[in-house]
């Protein structure tokens, strides 16, 4: 029996604990909710891949005709523009399909595109209820319910983030905000918020999907024409919440990277043995 | 200290000794829970991590080659990963995905469900969206409407004054949806499907209609016959015409003139222009978009 106890932990534990052999830890994430969570990425991926390429094929944000080249689509604009504007792509062949080129499976394929979206469409709405199941299951859909606290103390949160990197100039401490919750105001709005944008963006996608049989569905979101913009924007929801996660996560650390994979962490200290003795 | 042996727990199962005492102060359904601090052996807790990064390793890898599998060759080329033929079963998997979709669709169908209906005030333009050249006029004098696969056994032709005379037109402002997702409410009238389904029935079996326009061209002009497959219970549909007006006129040739399936419960590419033979059939006829990697069902 091994007695070596961790250096981490010990750091932790041994103000407030009496020594221990073992390492403590907290179960943080039900499998469910990691598997899922994990399944989100190449699922998600495909939907917006193939997303982007039907979005080619009758763009919602479109002009009146270009004179010159008869272009309607404010994404080839866009594409346009990057290609006169950075430096190497002044020769690129493609100049309105640029965006498409990069953020899409490409132009022109619609009916692959279509069949891909839809494939990744139900793997997402069953991974979607894989990821529920394992909230339940693991009671941890308690700490994503926002509180009346919240505003304020996202506000902390906020202004922790933003006064981070100055203080770290100024070589100034700058404590990070206590709270004895699993997330903070603002991580428990970003992760209920994409969890409610999650759900939208099925709701929407079976708007668009279905309009006629599901024309109620499609009239909530302000009709089949409002569905489509709201269906995109989501996933614009998406991308900007995944640029911070990923960022905030490895600038957190690695045991909150590793307690997604194998669901247990080693911060007790807001776990409710420290509660206990506080 | 007296926890010898305490890693010879089995690692899933048993629950490792919960080293704290809850807190007893009454909590509301909805509130946090804190979690519990346990103790793990450490040799556990490797396991479990070995276990869980390989597991979740091997998924990833997995999530990457279905990658592989799946995307289109042109995106892939466009990645760096030159190919020289899609794996087989590529297109299997896909339209197998295509078929649960449709299977989907056609569990939504409902024949008394209405499409929603428009005002006058509401109506957008609908531009000539036929797939290739759009063809000469010549045809219109001549067309006939051709009825095969009738209970009779006999092939009936129309014309278009046949058609207007025997049948009251039923007027109908409704969207029509593209595939490509762009959509537009116009007027229509025309007879319904339903109607010549009644007094021109369909031999005992017969599940489906193909639909067909012999007077369609491909983008360079050439002769392009356009087919679909349209399930008889949509054929039935109340809002199921055979339109023969477009926004208080007869039809021009931009629209399908002298008369053009329009099926609202459909996307728009099951609305054949100048139609000129439909034949009823038992089993799912061809259809030309399906043929192209689209669904053949294509209900909304």
């Amino acid at each position: 029996m091994s007695h070596s106890t961790p250096p981490d932990c010990e750091a932790k534990s041994t103000s407030t604990l009496p020594e221990q052999p073992g390492v403590l830890v907290i179960r943080k994430h039900h499998f469910l909710v990691r598997l899922s969570h994990w399944l989100n990425v190449p699922i998600l991926f495909g939907l917006i891949l193939s997303g982007i390429s039907i979005y080619w094929a009758s763009p919602i944000y479109q002009h009146k005709p270009d004179p010159n080249t008869g272009n309607v689509d404010v994404a080839a604009d866009i594409g346009i523009w990057i290609c006169a504007h950075v430096p190497g792509l002044h020769h690129y062949s493609s100049a309105p399909d640029w965006i498409y080129n990069h953020m899409s499976l490409g132009p022109g394929m619609l009916g692959l595109a279509l069949r891909l979206h839809w494939l990744c469409a139900y793997l997402f709405m069953l991974n979607g209820m894989v990821y529920v199941a394992g909230l339940v299951i693991g009671g941890g859909w308690r700490s994503l319910l926002p509180r009346r606290t919240d505003l304020l103390d996202a506000l902390r949160m906020f202004r922790y983030y933003v006064g981070f990197p100055f203080a770290k100039l100024a070589r100034r401490e700058w404590p990070h905000p206590v709270f004895n919750t699993k997330y903070n105001a603002l991580q428990r709005a970003a992760y209920f918020s994409v969890l409610v944008a999650g759900f939208l963006s099925v709701a929407t996608g079976w708007a668009i999907h279905k309009p006629m049989q599901l024309h109620w569905l499609a009239a909530l979101f302000g009709g089949y024409n409002a569905a489509r913009v709201w269906h995109f924007w989501l996933m614009l929801i998406y991308i900007q919440f995944v640029v911070p996660h990923v960022i905030l996560v490895f600038a957190d650390g690695w045991d909150t990277l590793r307690s997604m994979i194998v669901g247990w962490s080693t911060r007790v200290e807001r776990s409710e043995v420290l509660a206990n003795e506080q | 200290m007296n926890n010898e042996g305490k890693g010879d727990i089995p690692s899933m199962g048993v629950e490792p000794e919960v080293k704290s005492i809850s807190v007893k102060k009454p909590q509301s359904f909805f509130g946090e829970r804190l979690l519990p601090a346990i103790e793990m052996a450490p040799r556990i807790l490797r396991y479990q991590s070995r276990r869980d990064f390989l597991g979740f390793g091997a998924a990833a890898l997995a999530a990457l080659a279905g990658a592989g599998f799946l995307l289109p060759q042109e995106t892939l080329s466009r990645i760096g990963i030159h190919r020289n033929m899609d794996p087989l079963g590529k297109e299997w998997f896909l339209n197998k995905a295509l078929r649960l979709d449709d299977d989907v669709a056609e569990a939504l169908y409902s024949a008394n469900r209405s499409v929603p209906t428009y005002t006058k005030s509401q109506i957008t333009s609908l531009k000539n969206n036929y797939n290739g050249a759009t063809p000469d006029p010549g045809y219109i004098s001549g067309w006939k409407l051709t009825l095969d696969g009738l209970a009779s056994g006999l092939s009936v032709s129309l014309d278009i004054r046949n058609l207007l005379t025997r049948f009251s037109l039923h007027e109908q402002i409704t969207r029509l949806v593209c595939v490509e997702g762009w959509s537009a409410i116009a007027w229509w009238a025309g007879l319904r499907f339903d109607d010549l389904l009644r007094t021109h029935p369909p031999m005992s079996q017969a599940k489906w209609a193909l639909v067909e326009s012999s007077v369609n061209l491909d983008a360079s002009g050439n002769p392009d016959p356009y087919f679909m497959s349209l399930d008889l219970a949509t054929a039935h549909h109340p809002q199921t015409l055979l339109a023969t007006q477009f926004n208080g006129h007869p039809l021009t040739l931009d629209h399908g003139a002298p008369l053009r399936l329009l099926v609202p419960v459909k996307l728009g590419l099951k609305n054949v222009k100048a139609v000129t033979r439909i034949t009823y059939v038992a089993e799912e006829p061809r259809d030309y978009w399906a043929e192209r990697g689209y669904s053949g069902y294509d209900g909304i």
